[in-house]
């Protein structure tokens, strides 16, 4: 999950991007956190993320292994954590609100525009506690795939989205032989973390499609 | 992992979907370069292939290539830590733990992200030149910290040198005023290293999501632009196990 901070894109697609975490400390909440985690991965439904995915499935909205009653109801263990893609800031607020009011104790984080986050958190009147910064890539940046498909690669927190899976889908859209949106499930499939965000993925394909050339039927 | 040559028909439709690019045709099959391959398992778990011809590898389970599991299937938890993925709890937990304090500032080094993975001489390369500049602080809790033969030199076991994995994390907690010699060293050692590292900062924040100016300052003086997304700890945390609350 360190890596949600170096999500790639332009401000204004990033602008729709915004990660949530539930996180539970070893040693210091673990013991008798299930059942607030799971009120906590409630409001996440309730309030319509993007994606999510608890640590107890290890698949994501999208995998179509699970009914979300099923997904609920499997975590049953302490210390489970949910992580989730949100979309629409005015949601996320939403989510945010929801879970001051429940105060369960238990860590919550957000990944997105740090100006933004500021904005929401002075509206809500949350107190943030931590920020982790992002100092970029460093080393021998050249053999990184370029930055139009690092914006969708890097929207997997363990680098399980593939470049060249990108490249294909790009070509699948390209050549009508799919839509962007059921090649964004295609990509989002990969994700066992479950912060692959198929809206702003299918945005970016229509973007890109138009421009990208096939060297492969 | 493993595509059974007997079983596979050919289709390449896993070949786009590991994030290596480990597997090629060999021939009319699919077939996984050992060497390439992390051990990752998404060409697994995405059930894409017919006719179920991929499978672990049984050798991905021994010491030393379960390193590359380890560090690279975000479905397998690490023995050190517990927990799934390559790190620890960092910043996520701040607000209940108080790991990093007002006068400290963690540092994350994730070597061979985003995409590239890395050769483990990379994070030896890395480790070592902290070491020479006497900075040793690192996260006992981070899978990483059993990987080493020496702290004080930076040396990592041998036996591991040989092993590929999608990516490290080497975790430090210094006090701020030694952030910007950390800094200096990291932006030396980017020009040895055979991959790639994204770097980050954590640090508490003030009143309205004020960043550490301390902080803001080192990033400043030594070159270091930072995004304008970030993870940010909302502060709803509280601890209530006695054990570590007291």
């Amino acid at each position: 999950m360190t890596h949600s901070l170096h999500r790639e894109g332009t401000i204004d697609s990033l602008e729709r991007d915004y990660c949530v975490f539930i996180y539970p400390a070893r040693g210091f909440n673990y013991a008798g956190s299930a059942p607030k985690i799971r009120r906590l991965a409630e409001l996440i439904y309730t309030c319509g993320a993007a994606n999510f995915c608890p640590t107890t499935l290890r698949e994501n909205m999208y995998s179509e292994v699970a009914t979300p009653e099923e997904v609920l109801a499997s975590i049953q263990k302490d210390g489970t954590r949910v992580y989730s893609t949100w979309n629409n800031p005015e949601k996320l607020k939403q989510l945010l609100i929801k879970m001051k009011e429940a105060d369960e104790g238990i860590s919550i984080v957000v990944s997105g525009l740090i100006d933004r986050v500021r904005v929401m958190a002075r509206e809500i009147g949350l107190n943030p506690h931590t920020i982790n910064m992002s100092l970029g890539i460093h080393g021998r940046t050249e053999l990184l795939p370029p930055a139009d498909i690092r914006q969708f690669t890097t929207m997997c927190g363990h680098a399980m989205v593939a470049p060249g899976l990108v490249r294909n889908s790009l070509r699948r859209v390209k050549t009508g032989k799919s839509t962007a949106w059921d090649e964004s499930i295609v990509l989002a499939k990969p994700c066992a973390c479950g912060i692959y965000n198929p809206y702003r993925s299918e945005e970016m394909l229509n973007d890109l499609a138009p421009v990208y050339a096939v060297s492969r039927w | 992992m493993i595509i059974r040559g007997e079983v596979c028909v050919g289709c390449g439709r896993c070949q786009p979907y590991c994030p290596a690019g480990a597997i090629h045709f060999s021939g009319l099959k699919s077939e996984v370069d050992r060497e390439t391959c992390l051990e990752c398992g998404t060409c697994l778990r995405v059930a894409i292939c017919p006719v179920d011809a991929i499978m672990d590898d049984p050798t991905a389970f021994e010491y030393p290539r379960a390193v590359r599991k380890v560090f690279s299937d975000p479905t397998a938890p690490h023995i050190a830590t517990g927990i799934e993925g390559r790190g620890t709890e960092e910043s996520k937990t701040n607000d209940v733990t108080g790991r990093v304090g007002p006068d400290s500032v963690g540092v994350a080094i994730e070597v061979g992200r985003p995409t590239l993975g890395m050769g483990l001489p990379d994070v030896q390369k890395i480790s070592r030149a902290l070491a020479r500049a006497g900075i040793t602080e690192i996260e006992p809790c981070n899978p990483i910290h059993q990987m080493y033969a020496d702290e004080s030199t930076g040396d990592l076991r041998a036996d591991l040198m040989g092993e590929r994995v999608l990516s490290a994390i080497i975790e430090l907690e210094v006090k701020k005023d030694r952030l910007p010699h950390i800094l200096r060293v990291l932006k030396e050692v980017a020009k040895e290293v055979d991959s790639v590292f994204t770097l980050d900062v954590y640090s508490l924040l003030g009143p309205d999501l004020e960043i550490s100016k301390e902080v803001l300052a080192a990033l400043d003086s030594e070159g270091f632009p930072w995004r304008p997304n970030a993870k940010i700890n909302v502060g709803l945390g509280r601890a209530w196990e006695e054990r570590r609350a007291s």
